[in-house]
């Protein structure tokens, strides 16, 4: 495994911004110990759980834990931790980030400080653990609960996150009160759990402007990622998969605005010299769900030395501007993050209603592949992440039957109707997110080159 | 006249096709770690065949697994594009190919003998050729004998086809529970054609359905697969070739493209040697 982790290269990155995150997520893993010796509470946190203002509002540090599972990940140090979680009787079957965690938790507590070469000094001990109650993902919720056994000193707040099914007979705004109603009781709960763990009152004219940098920072994402419309796209999947970073772990702060200030001014910069991810751009691509092999973001590359790129990916692009979502007139940012975690789901679910037959999941996908110029579309079946990657094969389906090489009545979103007949070549990478020990770089090229010359025969059959 | 060869080395066997307007000379042999690096012999073999020297083919196209390992071809190509151009040569009509290798399983969606879209197993040997190996070992039974015996049964035995491993163990306890060898064997072709059709279907599978792959040879399987699809199953009458021959025939294909744009493909690896690093 050593040789194995000196050989491995570094993705190359196509933007300065992707190539800056490293550091930025060192010294932000760096920090959250830095935190604890300063005396600073800290909080085992997960990614897209609504209380990143919050937390930063009330000067809590997260402690992003999928986040340092993915470092171990993509450092291929995870095995250790994972086969220390599977010798406590945890399965290997389930998440591989819960089991990094709780295999990395085990061994600290156990040691009571850093386990040996801990990935970038190792993930801070927490003063509390936030759960969450997803739809989204199980092990949100019971990930905290295993590891209470190593902590049980500290204590476990859960936020319920609900978001309404998707009904084709039933309109979200039947329910919409109950849920807004229901999330805002659960932040204001999370709010008073946070006051008694800090002895410290909510300021709620600083969570007012925490909110609002967030919105804005949302909106400046959305169009900072619309610019990778362009052809040669300037900025890839690859990429994207740092870039992430400000928005997921750093949501309401300064940094993340200015980040995607930055990446925005660089990737206009590339659009007028017309500088793309690679020189010659042969085939789009759509990263279409799944989280990515974090050992393996070299496949990337991989996919660009064969002259493939990824202007647009579902995965971590989990925002919408708020200009396209209702919000009211309310100076509650309690209100106002109910509002931005409903409007977000349910922002599909009108797209998905002006096409029929569509449905959200796969709406999603299908403005993708028409705004970005898709031409082929690849997933990543995570074995051990089930919510996420549920449903994938159901999605490239659905697909199918839109886009098939007989003319077929597209619509537009302005209504207007068109002919397509093309088809849209799917491929399925099967790995994991962390556990190195399912992936074969062998058989997962073979399947991209193979994939390639369908994009390349299809590509063809056009011209002819 | 001009000549083509194509290369297949896969997982099992290694297979080599001469061309001009047809197959002059063919050959199948077993890959092992030595024959992988040894590509350079059985192009030999199949050359004596033919009775062509190494410098009289035109152009040569690699497949399969191995087709790294063949210094002396000047293109590769992955089996996917192979095997939906050499069962397009064979069934024009064909839209879907399915190639049950010795270690994956492929489903190929094509047109007009290009691949459109695929779908394929290389994570478990249950949905391989291996799987059948590893039951006919535990069985007492040669590969080959299988298929007959399986069309003998009327009640096939209920096999898991979650892992090889299990399964292996399991034919052996049923066995031993009395359950006749015709039925477990059926039932192993039915556990087999059931994990490859499951994969296959995402491709919404159309007629022309085609096999290949050494797989094919097993009518026990082909009559399985065809059950659990809806859809006949054709066999190429030399199932093990098709990759080949498609690699043989996209070589042939570059060649004549680039003589009818007034080019010349140079050939520069004019040497049959072995590889070197392995």
């Amino acid at each position: 495994m050593a040789e194995e982790k000196k050989k491995h290269k570094k993705r190359r990155t196509a933007t300065k911004a992707a190539a800056s995150i490293g550091p930025m997520v060192k010294a932000a893993i760096g920090g959250t110990i830095k935190a604890k010796e300063e005396g600073k509470k800290t909080a085992y946190s997960f990614i897209v759980c609504l209380y990143d203002e919050i937390l930063r509002a009330m000067d809590i540090v997260p402690v992003w834990t999928e986040n340092y599972a993915g470092v171990c990940g993509a450092k291929r140090d995870a095995e250790r931790f994972l086969e220390r979680a599977e010798s406590l009787s945890f399965s290997r079957s389930l998440c591989t980030y819960a089991l990094c965690g709780l295999g990395f938790d085990q061994w600290r507590e156990e040691l009571a400080e850093m386990p040996p070469d801990a990935p970038w000094g190792g993930q801070a001990r927490p003063d509390m653990m936030l759960s969450s109650g997803q739809i989204l993902c199980d092990p949100r919720n019971k990930w905290y609960q295993a590891a209470q056994q190593f902590m049980p000193d500290v204590p476990i707040h859960n936020v319920d996150l609900p978001y309404p099914f998707y009904e084709d007979d039933i309109h979200y705004s039947e329910v919409q009160d109950y849920y807004i109603k229901h999330i805002m009781e659960e932040l204001r709960g999370l709010v008073a759990f946070l006051e008694k763990q800090t002895g410290t009152k909510m300021d709620y004219d600083r969570l007012r402007e925490t909110v609002d940098l967030g919105e804005r920072t949302w909106n400046l994402l959305h169009e900072t990622y619309e610019l990778r419309r362009a052809v040669p796209t300037p900025m890839g999947t690859g990429d994207a998969m740092n870039t992430m970073v400000p928005m997921a772990f750093m949501l309401g702060t300064q940094t993340a605005y200015d980040f995607y200030a930055e990446l925005n001014k660089e990737l206009k910069e590339k659009i007028a010299r017309k500088e793309g991810v690679i020189e010659n751009e042969k085939y789009r691509l759509l990263w279409g769900g799944g989280l990515p092999s974090w050992f393996a973001l070299t496949d990337f590359n991989y996919f660009n030395s064969k002259g493939a790129v990824f202007p647009a990916e579902t995965t971590y692009r989990m925002i919408q501007p708020i200009y396209n979502m209702y919000m009211p007139d309310t100076n509650d940012p309690i209100e106002r993050l109910a509002w931005r975690w409903f409007g977000y789901w349910v922002y599909w679910y009108d797209q998905a209603r002006k096409r029929p037959g569509s449905h959200p999941d796969v709406e999603w996908l299908i403005q993708y592949i028409e705004d970005y110029q898709i031409e082929g579309v690849v997933m990543h079946e995570a074995f051990s992440c089930r919510t996420w990657h549920l449903g994938l094969i159901w999605q490239l389906n659905q697909l199918a039957k839109i886009y098939k090489p007989i003319p077929v009545l597209m619509l537009g979103k302005d209504g207007s109707e068109k002919k397509s007949n093309r088809e849209l070549p799917s491929l399925v990478l099967e790995s994991d997110i962390i556990d190195i020990t399912t992936y074969s770089e062998i058989d997962t090229r073979n399947r991209i080159d193979a994939f390639i010359e369908t994009l390349e025969s299809v590509k063809q059959s056009k011209t002819n | 006249m001009k000549y083509f060869a194509g290369i297949d080395i896969g997982s099992t066997m290694t297979k080599v096709v001469i061309i001009n307007n047809g197959i002059i000379s063919s050959v199948i042999g077993p890959t092992g770690p030595e024959q992988r690096r040894l590509a350079n012999k059985v192009m030999e073999e199949a050359l004596n065949k033919a009775v062509l020297a190494f410098e009289s083919i035109n152009y040569i196209v690699a497949t399969g697994y191995g087709r790294i390992n063949v210094p002396f071809a000047d293109k590769q190509v992955t089996e996917i594009t192979c095997h939906a151009k050499g069962v397009a040569n064979l069934f024009p009509e064909a839209k879907t190919v399915i190639d049950i290798g010795g270690q994956d399983s492929k489903g190929i969606k094509i047109d007009n003998g290009r691949p459109i879209d695929f779908v394929m197993n290389d994570k478990c040997a249950a949905g391989s050729g291996r799987f059948l190996e590893i039951t006919a070992d535990a069985l007492g039974i040669n590969i080959e004998e299988m298929g007959e015996l399986a069309l003998q049964s009327d009640n096939p035995a209920q096999i898991s086809n979650i892992c090889t491993i299990f399964a292996e163990q399991e034919v052996v306890n049923k066995l031993a529970e009395g359950i006749p060898l015709r039925d477990l064997v059926a039932g192993v072709l039915e556990s087999l054609a059931s994990r490859v059709s499951r994969m296959v279907k995402r491709l919404n599978v159309e007629e022309t359905v085609v096999i290949t792959g050494g797989v094919a040879k097993n009518a026990g399987l082909v009559k399985a697969l065809s059950d659990k699809l809806g859809y006949h199953v054709s066999v190429p009458s030399e199932p093990l070739l098709t990759g080949a021959i498609g690699a043989a025939l996209l070589g042939k294909d570059l060649v004549m493209k680039a003589e009818k744009d007034g080019q010349y493909l140079e050939r520069k690896k004019r040497s049959l040697r072995e590889i070197e690093i392995l």
